[in-house]
């Protein structure tokens, strides 16, 4: 069982057909501006890549953009669609009523994880007041949380938001929750490092791709920013295949990851394991 | 003179292939109903094309690899670069090579109603970067 953790379903067609508003949501909010595909244009993806299934993410920032990007019930809507969807949900930190949202996501539509952006939710995540009853909800929940560190393509995003060094109160202070440095925080590679290195509840996707491509930035970060055998030595068992699908090919990215010197059974861990084990499947 | 157009889509399945089109552009000018006149077939995106070779599976395999050579994925392009157009790299630029060293669309004479072409001309559909949803026309012009 191989699994893409990082993507999102930004232009399935499908769902801009029934829901119209996904369409500008695409466009203006996460900036993608590459022309809707069919649900099986997906699928195809996930088969050249040689990976069963994908983690699905979507982005409630109701308080600071006014929309949510796919709503928790978009994602499990398209779960129902396709065993190899796997669905996370996100809760506006600022909504009052986040708590309840997520039981009923997890509880009620069946989604297995939470997806936090702090640039486009604009909250800082060592914010305790605001933040931890959350983290303290998911940890009971059972679910991982995908947090989106480093650069961010939106424009009104703000990179002070996406510290990967914020996470370090979160991971210490919740050690029995799996926190996911989602694009490995790059630019500030080292700092995800550190925490993965320091945490064993740290983990870290490949979902990183800023310059070049893939095969080339890929091996710059793993190679260059650090050494690749922190990776196969120390972290092996603490990174997660992602690509960010669409804003990257899944194909291209897990070529890039393949290519980039890690051992098979490295490689099994990102692909396969590593992903199950923060899915609490194995 | 009549001229007919037909927007018509492909799924691609893989990264690089070759779709047989042939059949889809016959039935395009029978049904067209122009006797005397021109096909043009043409891709709608700069990362595929349209390229006329013999149907033979071992040929599609050598059209894409010597393109593949031409043009190979790993090189040093300008196009790795952000895009604000799109959100995204764009990474892909051997698949525009590839669109611009193989044509992007192919020409066939009709008479009586029928194609002219060779007896092992075949039209494909060239995918560079797929597998995605791709558009192409077809335009039948004539009496």
């Amino acid at each position: 069982m191989r699994i893409d953790f990082h993507t999102h379903p930004l232009l399935v067609r499908e769902m801009w057909t029934k829901y119209p508003e996904l369409e500008d949501v695409a466009r203006n909010v996460f900036f993608i501006r590459n022309r809707s595909q069919p649900l099986e244009t997906f699928f195809l993806e996930l088969d050249v890549a040689g990976l069963d299934k994908a983690v699905l993410l979507p982005i409630d920032a109701r308080t600071s953009r006014g929309t949510t990007i796919f709503s928790n019930e978009q994602i499990a809507e398209l779960c129902r669609c396709s065993s190899r969807f796997v669905g996370f949900a996100s809760v506006d930190p600022h909504a009052p009523n986040a708590l309840e949202i997520l039981v009923y996501a997890v509880k009620e539509l069946g989604l297995r994880g939470l997806k936090l952006s702090p640039p486009t939710q604009e909250f800082y995540p060592n914010d305790a007041k605001l933040m931890y009853p959350i983290y303290k909800e998911a940890e009971a929940l059972g679910i991982p949380v995908v947090f989106h560190t480093g650069i961010s393509w939106e424009p009104k995003a703000r990179l002070k938001y996406s510290l990967p060094l914020l996470l370090e109160d979160v991971a210490a202070d919740f050690p029995g929750l799996k926190i996911v440095l989602a694009h490995f925080g790059w630019p500030w590679v080292l700092d995800a490092v550190a925490l993965a290195l320091k945490y064993p509840n740290v983990y870290l996707d490949t979902a990183c791709l800023y310059f070049g491509n893939p095969k080339e930035f890929i091996a710059f970060v793993m190679t260059k920013q650090i050494p690749l055998s922190v990776i196969e030595k120390s972290l092996r068992h603490q990174v997660v295949f992602g690509s960010d699908y669409p804003r990257v090919e899944i194909k291209n990215m897990a070529r890039a990851v393949r290519e980039v010197g890690l051992s098979e059974e490295t490689l099994e861990l990102i692909f396969s394991i590593n992903p199950l084990k923060v899915l609490g499947e194995v | 003179m009549k001229i007919v157009l037909k927007r018509l889509a492909v799924q691609t399945r893989k990264d690089k292939e070759l779709v047989d089109i042939t059949d889809v552009v016959s039935e395009v000018v029978r049904e067209s109903g122009v006797k005397e006149g021109v096909v043009l077939v043409v891709t709608m995106h700069t990362s595929s094309g349209i390229i006329v070779t013999e149907g033979l599976p071992c040929l599609e395999r050598d059209v894409l690899n010597h393109l593949g050579r031409l043009a190979p994925p790993d090189a040093d392009y300008y196009h790795n670069r952000f895009l604000d157009i799109d959100g995204r790299l764009g990474f892909n630029a051997d698949a525009h090579l590839k669109s611009i060293l193989g044509g992007i669309y192919a020409i066939f004479p009709i008479h009586e109603g029928q194609i002219i072409k060779g007896s092992r001309q075949r039209i494909y559909f060239a995918e560079y970067d797929g597998p995605l949803e791709r558009e192409y026309c077809i335009q039948v012009m004539g009496v």
